[in-house]
């Protein structure tokens, strides 16, 4: 293995497919800044400019593109509120927030320090782990993606726990519009109107950029000023105060990296489960979860290491079986096919070369992603001084248009403005964000999983704990429950002590 | 731009006329010139599928054998399982400059049950086919079954695994066990092809119809075996094929790449474009990128196509019960 990494090593550090990786890492980091585009359009855009390339050249601009993109998503969710990405929305939830105290700086350092961390670590598992690679892959079925979704919508609800019947409510709302559409299973179309443009049900990326983008761009307009809420406060050189915080968090790190390399290895489920999830356990953990979404920077790490261990995960699958874990190895496959190379279950062992020089890209990419990223702090940061009523039609139109590019759809641009609205109301009447957006992404997953499970297993519930995967996700989910109730009781025990004491 | 009003009338009574005669010769010198600007072809599926890579793999040399240097340039619609596409060819202007990719029975089964769907496949400028992908009846590498008579003889409904009602891979399923006279259960809900394969392998159902161009690979390495080929002929003499069943129309259950372009193209763009097309699928380079990726040649012409779009038609319309 180490002869063949090394081989892909000297093949990437030619010149010429290291101009192809920085060219991708640029692409990577505007496509992810802009919210809107991603990873998944900036290949799919890509995709066509390859095929007079050479597959290595091909390759490296692949790697850079996706290894840059969690960067680029992570400075516009901490600057603007806005995230670049789908697995960058959960950085805004306390990256925002520091932006606004005037620590944007501080926070994109943290970005800059944990992405490439995460993306190692994630890098590292995947070469230990992929002798059971396929092993791996088969323990998910659809009980295992039922109670995936069951858990990952239960820690987020806990996570709301402030103020959790306002919680709830956006859950339920979540899982409402998450069942629009096409249903895959019975083939009913369900709450469409009789729209085409819904039958293929609420699309995640235009929902993001509506509820969060656009709704601080609301606010923004209606209570004037600039992002930083005072400009004396604002400091431009904090970015090493927060590289040495993500480095004093080193445990942090480590769990926000597994959490996104195992997530990201469950094909289907997605990165931005894998950050939310990350975020959350995280705030669960600490000692004082109250605090988070005030601008903790724990809270921009954890989901940063997982954003680009992710990655890393989301590639087991497709080497194991030549099957996309996500949407951007979906596209990445695209690029196999148009080089002439058949995706499917050998394509590690025909072609592991080209792997293990995508694998190089990934890492190198991220790290070279971190740098641009500390280099232009000073001047990200200065955009949280600009006046509102300059950086909001700038910001909207900026994601309107990128919205619109992902499908060429206007009723992606129609849905982003609707869920914008939506998304200012929760905001204005302080309603959680996070428990929607994780209802509306694994809503879907959740149904399907039981309804497959169910007739998989003629109708009989044990079929859920079935296997050894699907028994710890069921005692994960029965513990992350009780955890929430563990104060509460103490509290009630203390009381109940107290009152026999007199 | 400063001409005294008297001088700007006589500039449009001179421009007015020549602007007609421009517009007149314009129009009678189309077909001669036809193409002048880039042909969009539509893929209905998002880059990154095999709908995609055929598209892309064959624009270099349509555009090769079009004259006037014109681009061909590949453009993705996807969009509620190809409809969307679909009807933004179907109602593109006839010029010639609109051209698309149909996924055949994908967009057909939806016509057949009669939905709202702003097409008519039988009006459709048919320009030819660029291939077929034969289903092929899979069941797990390491099950002990040898033939569909040995599951016939499990003495229990058959599972399989497809994607939502209405997709081929479901209605494929539905005809051949109800032709075949196999007792069967089907879990829908696969998000594709390469998300039932896997199931397939996992162990979530006992077999499962899937195109062969997915398959391949997968036969290749063991994961998967097949139990049969519903291609006119399997070229593995181990694997029965629809005559060995008894049953040759089941030869119909497959994907076609079908290409068109709005209703009432002018016949000599449709020729161009036509004997274009032909002539691209010859093309070596074109060829080579088939044989590496697996990919097998049948390529048809336009009337042929318009015949088998029909054909289709009636195939699957004698199973409507099954569709709705």
């Amino acid at each position: 293995m180490l002869d063949l990494l090394l081989q892909a090593a000297a093949g990437l550090l030619s010149p010429g497919t290291l101009i192809f990786l920085f060219a991708g890492v640029l692409v990577g980091l505007v496509f992810g800044v802009i919210p809107g585009l991603g990873g998944t359009t900036a290949l799919a855009l890509l995709l066509p400019l390859t095929y007079g390339m050479e597959v290595t050249h091909a390759f490296a601009m692949a790697g850079g593109i996706m290894g840059a993109i969690a960067m680029g998503g992570s400075i516009s969710a901490i600057l603007l509120n806005a995230p670049g990405t789908g697995p960058s929305a959960a950085t805004c939830i306390d990256g925002h927030p520091l932006a606004k105290q005037g620590r944007a700086a501080d926070a994109i350092g943290a970005v800059a320090t944990a992405s490439p961390l995460g993306g190692l670590f994630g890098v590292l598992t995947l070469l230990l782990v992929l002798p059971v690679a396929r092993d791996i892959v088969l323990l998910f079925g659809p009980p295992e993606f039922f109670l995936v979704a069951v858990f990952g919508i239960v820690t987020v609800a806990i996570s709301s726990a402030k103020n959790l019947l306002r919680g709830l409510v956006a859950g339920g709302i979540g899982l409402m519009l998450s069942f629009v559409g096409y249903d895959t299973v019975h083939g009913g179309v369900r709450y469409t109107f009789g729209s085409d443009y819904l039958w293929d049900g609420i699309p995640l990326i235009p929902s993001l950029v509506g509820l969060f983008g656009m709704a601080e761009m609301i606010r923004l307009s209606i209570e004037g000023g600039t992002v930083a809420a005072d400009a004396k406060t604002v400091k431009l050189d904090g970015v090493w105060s927060g590289v040495r915080a993500t480095l004093r968090h080193w445990k942090v790190v480590i769990r926000g990296s597994i959490i996104g390399t195992l997530i990201g290895a469950i094909p289907g489920v997605g990165g931005t489960v894998a950050t939310f999830i990350a975020y959350s356990t995280t705030k669960k953990a600490d000692r004082d979860p109250d605090s988070f979404g005030t601008g903790r920077i724990e809270g921009i790490i954890a989901p940063e290491s997982a954003n680009n261990a992710k990655d890393s995960g989301a590639l087991l699958p497709t080497l194991a079986f030549g099957i996309p874990g996500s949407a951007e190895m979906a596209v990445f496959l695209g690029i196999l096919m148009l080089h002439g190379m058949q995706p499917g279950p050998a394509i590690f062992a025909d072609h592991q070369d080209k792997i293990y020089g995508l694998i190089l890209a990934l890492t190198l990419s991220a790290v070279l992603a971190s740098f641009i990223g500390i280099t232009f702090v000073r001047w990200l940061a200065a955009i949280t001084l600009i006046k509102g009523q300059i950086l909001a039609p700038v910001v909207i139109a900026v994601s309107l248009v990128g919205v619109y590019a992902i499908n060429l759809t206007p009723g992606d641009v129609v849905l982003a403005a609707v869920i914008g609205v939506l998304g200012y109301l929760m905001l204005r009447f302080d309603y959680p964000r996070l428990p929607l957006v994780i209802a509306l992404i694994l809503g879907e997953t959740a149904e399907r999983g039981f309804q497959q499970s169910m007739m998989i297993g003629n109708g009989d519930l044990s079929i859920f704990v079935h296997s050894v995967t699907s028994i710890i996700l069921v005692v994960l989910i029965f513990l992350s429950l009780s955890w929430s109730f563990v104060p509460m009781l103490r509290k009630k025990f203390a009381a109940s002590i107290a009152g026999e004491v007199p | 731009m400063s001409h005294k009003p008297s001088s700007r009338v006589a500039v449009k009574k001179v421009v007015g006329p020549m602007f007609l005669v421009a517009l007149l010769l314009l129009a009678c010198s189309e077909p001669a010139s036809y193409p002048e600007k880039d042909i969009t072809v539509v893929i209905p599926f998002n880059s990154g599928g095999a709908f995609d890579a055929y598209v892309r793999a064959l624009a270099p040399g349509l555009q090769k054998h079009l004259p006037n240097s014109i681009n061909v340039l590949p453009k993705n619609l996807p969009g509620a399982g190809g409809r969307r596409g679909a009807s933004d060819i179907y109602r593109a202007r006839p010029d010639g400059y609109t051209i698309g990719i149909f996924n055949m029975p994908g967009v057909l089964i939806p016509q057949l049950q009669g939905m709202k769907i702003g097409y008519e496949l039988s009006k459709v400028t048919w320009l030819g086919t660029l291939g077929y992908d034969s289903y092929v009846f899979v069941v797990k590498g390491d099950s002990p079954h040898e033939s569909i008579d040995d599951l016939k003889e499990l003495g229990r409904n058959v599972t399989y695994g497809a994607t939502g009602p209405g997709s081929t891979s479901y209605i494929a399923t539905n005809i051949v066990n109800e032709t075949l006279g196999i007792p069967f259960d089907i879990i829908t809900g696969y998000k594709g092809s390469s998300d039932y394969l896997l199931g397939l392998i996992r162990g979530d159902f006992d077999a499962a119809m899937i195109n062969f161009s997915t398959a391949r690979s997968y036969l290749e390495s063991g994961d998967i075996k097949a139990l049969a080929v519903f291609g006119t002929d399997s070229n593995d003499p181990q694997v029965a094929d629809a005559g060995d069943l008894g049953a040759p129309e089941l030869a119909n259950i497959r994907v076609v790449r079908m290409m068109g372009a709005p209703p009432d193209l002018p016949e000599d763009i449709k020729t161009m474009l036509e004997e274009a097309l032909l002539a691209a699928m010859e093309d070596a380079e074109f060829k080579a990128w088939l044989e590496s990726t697996g990919n097998e040649a049948h390529s048809a012409n336009a009337a042929e196509t318009a015949a088998a779009v029909l054909e289709m038609t009636e195939f699957y319309d004698q199973f409507r019960q099954l569709l709705d």
